[in-house]
Parts: structure tokens; sequence; C-alpha cells
């Protein structure tokens, strides 16, 4: 397997987690898919890092894993324990109707992601194409559910997304820049979190459906 | 906290008197650099920011007065709004787009509580919208970020200067066109949900109802201008690579859309907090106008706008929190009954804030609208410009009615026994009386320094580097 075999198996793994979450229920499988995508987010950071001798890639490497793929999903986990709530209820779209406008959304990305100059990487079409296909497929996740930790995780998918576009086609912003960003991701976790188990103290529930009085 | 923000403000206006005085300071390789635009948005910052810990401490004095404020929040407040004024002066010096970046969620997160302070059913929707869609909107504009670096890859070199505006404004040409249109899309939507411009401003009037006024204030005018500042700095790299129109027209259009949006929800406004925020979408909306249209003259009625804006709004905030304080609710349906009648300084200070904020001759915010409109027509951009008009006209004489309403309303019904807290005076109160008498000046004399960094920021904007 060449190294941009290896590229493309994690981006397809990437987007095929991103289209499982939206098939998903059961809050706990859907944190652990997006542990998973955040793991294969590593691996193609860690790839390039190796393939193109860019050695403070390794850092953002071990930086995602650690924290996206350990650290948020391990408190998302907790906060989900403590409430007791586990599992999402029927979306405003249902699941076979919600694959097909993702399906839908995945073509959008990748016609986009041609107008992209050709780098001398030619997975990196393909890696632009995964992206956005996942920011759009988080945008539509975000909107459909009701639950405040989906929204919470759909939030996540695209900021994965949005890295991956910066590792697929730049190779890493500036180690100190990465650092910041993913900082303030884990800060804003914390704050989401502290929300949520407001509202669930509050309102007894975390269908933020609910949340709907202020209008106008 | 007063006595720091002081101390704030004063080093805000030493730094900006370096800059006039023919240097650029500058620190940490360039990542915060300070030019005429960062200068002007600095000052505004700092100003606003001292305003409103000086009410702040008023108002917090006034809730401990009926006991509504527990030591946690009294801490969470201390707290907060330093932290929230740091964040904003570090966006509008960062030269670095991801810096940039990283300032700016700062200041979303440190005003999330800030939101949810209250405590109330509504405020926890607040929030939680608020860093829904703000999150959502960050996440865009650092996807924007990656493609404006992303458009420049090659060109930029490598480490962290790369990302400096400088370096990107002086590798312009060499751009790549479609990323660094994608890029500018991305990044002008996302930075423009933190300013509020339509249709991504739907977090607006909930997080102004909720907020504490005094963090209202920071967010109408501090945040305002920090995100306009990153809408800027966006336009002015896709100008110096793709010309003027293609930022410009997409600001000129969200900008319409803005003060549009606002018209029907002024109109049929029921609680006061949201009316200002209506009222702060319009007004960014008609900086966004100036901008798009461009020019000289464009540009420097939209800076003109944001100095008039940054000295009304805490006029507005401040007599409309007072009024909200004394009836225990921001409502109308709370207030009605003429408030003219038991709180006679904070209505009279909240008319004049209305017709500042309305554009009524002869205060700032008249002219800075009188500049962007005959730029507007003089330019090739008359249609937009009627439209605009007739947007603005039907906005002022919502306002009027709005306001006449609250203000001269009948008397209650002599059963009607909510009997509000009768007004008197204390630093909150100063503090607003201190804000409309500056604005009110200002309308007849800018001092010179001022002057000068707005001449110097429109340079900055409509001349390049």
């Amino acid at each position: 397997m060449t190294t941009s075999d290896v590229l493309i198996l994690c981006a397809a793994g990437m987007l095929v987690s991103a289209y499982l979450m939206v098939g998903q229920k059961a809050l706990f499988a859907t944190i652990r898919l997006y542990g998973l995508q955040s793991l294969l987010l590593g691996i193609v950071a860690a790839v390039i890092a190796v393939s193109e001798a860019r050695y403070e890639l390794f850092v953002t490497a071990v930086v995602t894993v650690v924290l996206k793929a350990m650290l948020i999903p391990w408190f998302l986990m907790r906060v989900i324990d403590r409430i007791g709530i586990h599992r999402e209820i029927e979306p405003f779209l249902n699941v076979p109707a919600s694959l097909l406008v993702c399906l839908g959304l995945t073509v959008v990305g990748y016609r986009v992601s041609t107008g992209f100059p050709e780098s001398s990487r030619g997975v990196s079409h393909h890696l632009v194409g995964v992206a956005l296909s996942m920011l759009l497929t988080g945008l539509f996740l975000m909107v459909t559910r009701k639950k405040a930790i989906t929204q919470i995780l759909a939030l996540l998918t695209v900021e994965n997304a949005v890295f991956l576009v910066a590792v697929g086609v730049t190779s890493g912003m500036p180690l100190v820049v990465e650092l910041g960003i993913a900082f303030d991701v884990i800060l804003a976790v914390l704050v989401l979190g502290i929300l949520v188990h407001r509202i669930v103290d509050r309102f007894e529930s975390m269908d933020v459906s609910r949340l709907s009085k202020l209008k106008g | 906290m007063v006595g720091g923000l002081a101390l704030t403000f004063g080093l805000c206006m030493a730094t900006a008197d370096q800059f006039l005085g023919g240097q650029v300071p500058a620190a940490f390789a360039n990542a915060l650099r300070v030019d005429g635009l960062s200068a002007l948005v600095l000052v505004l910052c700092g100003f606003v920011g001292l305003l409103s810990a000086t009410y702040g401490i008023g108002y917090l004095r006034r809730n401990e007065a009926r006991q509504l404020v527990t030591p946690r929040m009294r801490l969470e407040f201390y707290g907060l709004i330093p932290a929230y004024v740091f964040a904003m002066l570090l966006v509008s010096v960062s030269n670095n787009l991801g810096l940039l970046w990283i300032a700016v969620e700062l200041t979303t997160l440190a005003s999330v509580f800030l939101i949810t302070f209250h405590d109330r059913d509504t405020s926890l929707e607040a929030g939680w919208k608020f860093l829904m869609l703000g999150s959502l909107g960050l996440g865009f504009a650092l996807l924007g970020t990656v493609l404006l670096f992303a458009a420049g890859r090659g060109a930029l070199g490598e480490g962290m200067t790369a990302l400096n505006w400088t370096r990107f404004m002086q590798v312009a040409p060499e751009l790549h066109p479609f990323t660094l249109r994608l890029g500018v899309v991305f990044a002008l939507i996302g930075y423009g949900t933190k300013a509020g411009l339509a249709p991504m401003h739907t977090w607006k009037p909930d997080a102004y109802r909720e907020a504490p006024s005094p963090a209202g204030v920071l967010m109408a005018v501090g945040m305002l201008n920090g995100a306009l500042y990153c809408i800027l700095r966006i336009h002015l790299i896709s100008k110096a690579s793709l010309g003027p129109e293609f930022s410009g027209d997409l600001l000129l259009k969200l900008g319409l859309l803005s003060v549009l949006i606002a018209v029907p929800f002024v109109l049929i406004q029921w609680n006061l907090k949201r009316l200002l925020a209506y009222s702060s979408i319009e007004h960014v909306g008609i900086m966004a106008v100036g901008i798009g249209i461009g020019g000289e003259a464009g540009v420097l009625g939209a800076l003109l706008h944001m100095t008039y804006h940054s000295l009304a709004k805490p006029v507005a905030f401040f007599s409309a929190g007072t009024l909200a304080q004394l009836h225990s609710s921001s409502d109308f349906k709370r207030m009605e009954g003429g408030t003219f009648n038991r709180a006679p300084v904070a209505s009279v200070l909240f008319v004049i804030a209305a017709l500042m904020i309305t554009g009524s001759p002869p205060f700032g915010l008249f002219f800075s609208e009188m500049t962007i409109l005959r730029a507007g027509f003089l330019g090739s951009h008359a249609t937009a410009t009627s439209i605009f008009l007739a947007a603005l006209v039907v906005l002022s004489c919502g306002f009027a009615f709005q306001v006449g309403r609250l203000v001269l309303g009948p008397p209650r019904h002599p059963s009607d026994r909510r009997v509000p807290v009768a007004e008197h005076f204390d630093l909150g109160m100063g503090a607003a009386i201190v804000a409309a008498t500056l604005a009110i000046v200002s309308a007849f004399y800018l001092p010179g320094p001022l002057v000068a960094l707005i001449r110097a920021a429109t340079q900055v904007v409509s001349g390049g580097v």
C-alpha cells in the first residue's frame, strides 16, 4: 500500500464515520464514531508528516489524537452518564431520507473541490472533497438533530472537516496557531458541557427544540 | 475593575499616540501590529470597556440592593468583563490571521457566561443559540483562514509570519484566485456571524435581551467593531488580489439585507433590548454598505459611523438598562404607562440616544449616513442606495413610534399594583450622563487626534497598506 492509498483510505473512513453518525441514534455510539473520526484525522496528519518530512505535523497528530480521540469523547461520555440520557429522539428527518440528502451533499462537496489547484500530492483533491462533504454533513446533522450532545458532535465534525482541509491542502498551519486553535476547541467543549448541564438541570431534558421561547 | 480598565484605556491612547507620532508599534514577529485601523478600533474598544465597567458596577450595586446577586455571580461578573475586554483588544491589534481567529473565539467564550448571567430559562436558550451559531460561524471563519493560507501556499513562506496580514498584502497578486474566493466567502460569512450581519444575525436579539446591560454594550459596540475589523482585513486581502468588486459586492448585499431585515422586527418589537439589538443589526448593515460602496468617501462614512455609533450606543444601553432595572423587565408590557413620569432622567437620556441612533441631525450618525448615501449615489450603486435610504427612513419612523409609545404612553390603570422602583442618582446613572454628554459634544467637536486616527484608518482601508 502506498502513502496515498493510506491517506485516501483514512479520509474515506472519516467520511463513512460521518455517515454513520447520521444513521445512529444511540449517543454513546455517536461519540465513539466521533472518536474514530478524530483518530483517522490524526493518522492522516502523521502519514503526511512522514511522507513530506514535516515533523512539526507530528505534534498536530499527537494533539489531535489525545485531545479529540480521547479527551473530548471521554468528557462527553461522562456528561451523558451523569445526566442519564442515552438515545437521540426521532430526528426532524428520518434516517434513510437523511442519508440520501448526505449523498447529495457529498456530490456537491466533490464538485467544489475540483476548483483547487493540482498540487504535487494527487490525493489532495480527495482530501478536500472528503473534507467539504464532511463539512456539509456536519451542518446537516446540526440542523436536523434535537439533542444538545448531538449538536455538539455535529459542530465538532465540522471542526474536524476544517482540520482535514488544513492538513490536506496546506500541510498544516503554523504550529503556534494550531496549538491555540486546539486549546480554544477544548475550552469550547467545556463551556458547551457546562451549558448542557445547566439546560438539563433546568428543563429536565436536553432536547434543544424546547428552547424556543425567544422569537421576534 | 474601573481602575484597571482606566489604565487599559490610557494604554490604548498611548499606543494610538505612538502611532500618530509616526511609528508602527509591533511585537512578536509582527503578530501584533498597530496601523491606523487597529489604532481606531483599539481606542474605541478601550473607551467602551471603561465606560461599561463603570456603569457595570452601578448596575451590580442596584441588583445587590435587591438581593439578586449571589457571591458567585459577583465573581463571574468581575472576572468575565475584563476578560471580554482583553479579548476584544487582542482582536484589534492582531496582524496574524490565526491569532485573530483565536482572539475572536476567546471573545465568544467570555461572553457566553455573561449572556447566561441571570440564569433564567430564556438566558440558557439565548446562551445556547449564541454559542452554537457563534461556534459554527467561527468554524467557517477558520475554514476561510485555512483556505486563504492555502491560496498563498508557496508565496507566503513558512512559520508564524506566513499568516501575517501584511505578508498576505505583499504577495496578494500571487494568490490562487479560486481558493482565495472560496476562502474570502467563508471568512466573511464567519466573521459576519460575529458582527451580526443578516442572515446570521438571529443570535443577536436573544443575546442582547438576556445579557446584563453592561455586557450588552460590550457586545453591541466592542464585539461589533472587532468583528468588523476582521471583515475589513479579509476584504482588504481580497481587494488587493481580486479587485474591489468581489468582496465589496458581497458586503453590500449582506449589509443591505441586514438593514432590510431589521425593518419589520423594529415595527413589531415587544422588548426594549431586542429593539436595540435590531438597531445594532441595522448599524452593522450600514457600515457594511459603506465599505461595500467603497471609494474613499464610502470607507470614510463607514469608519465615521463606527466611531459615532460607539459613542451613541452606550447611552442607549445605559438608559434602557436603567429603565429595565426599575421595572424588573425589559418587556414593553411591563414598562407601559409612560416611563417619563417615573424615571425622567433615564427617559430623557433614552430619547436623546434614540435620536442619535436613528441618525437625526445634528448628531454624528446623521453625517456619517449622509456621507455613505452621497458616496452611493455618486458611485455606481444608485438602486442599492435608494433601497437603503428608504429602509433607513422607515426604520427611523419605526423607532420613533416605539420610543414614543414607551416614554409617553398613557398612564397605568389605577388598579395596577406593580410599583416600579423609583429612580435615584448613582454610579450607573452618572456613567450614562457622562456618556450622553460625550456623545452630544462629539456631534459638534471631535478631538484632533481622533480625527487623525479616522483619517489614518480610512487611508489603510481605501489605499492598501
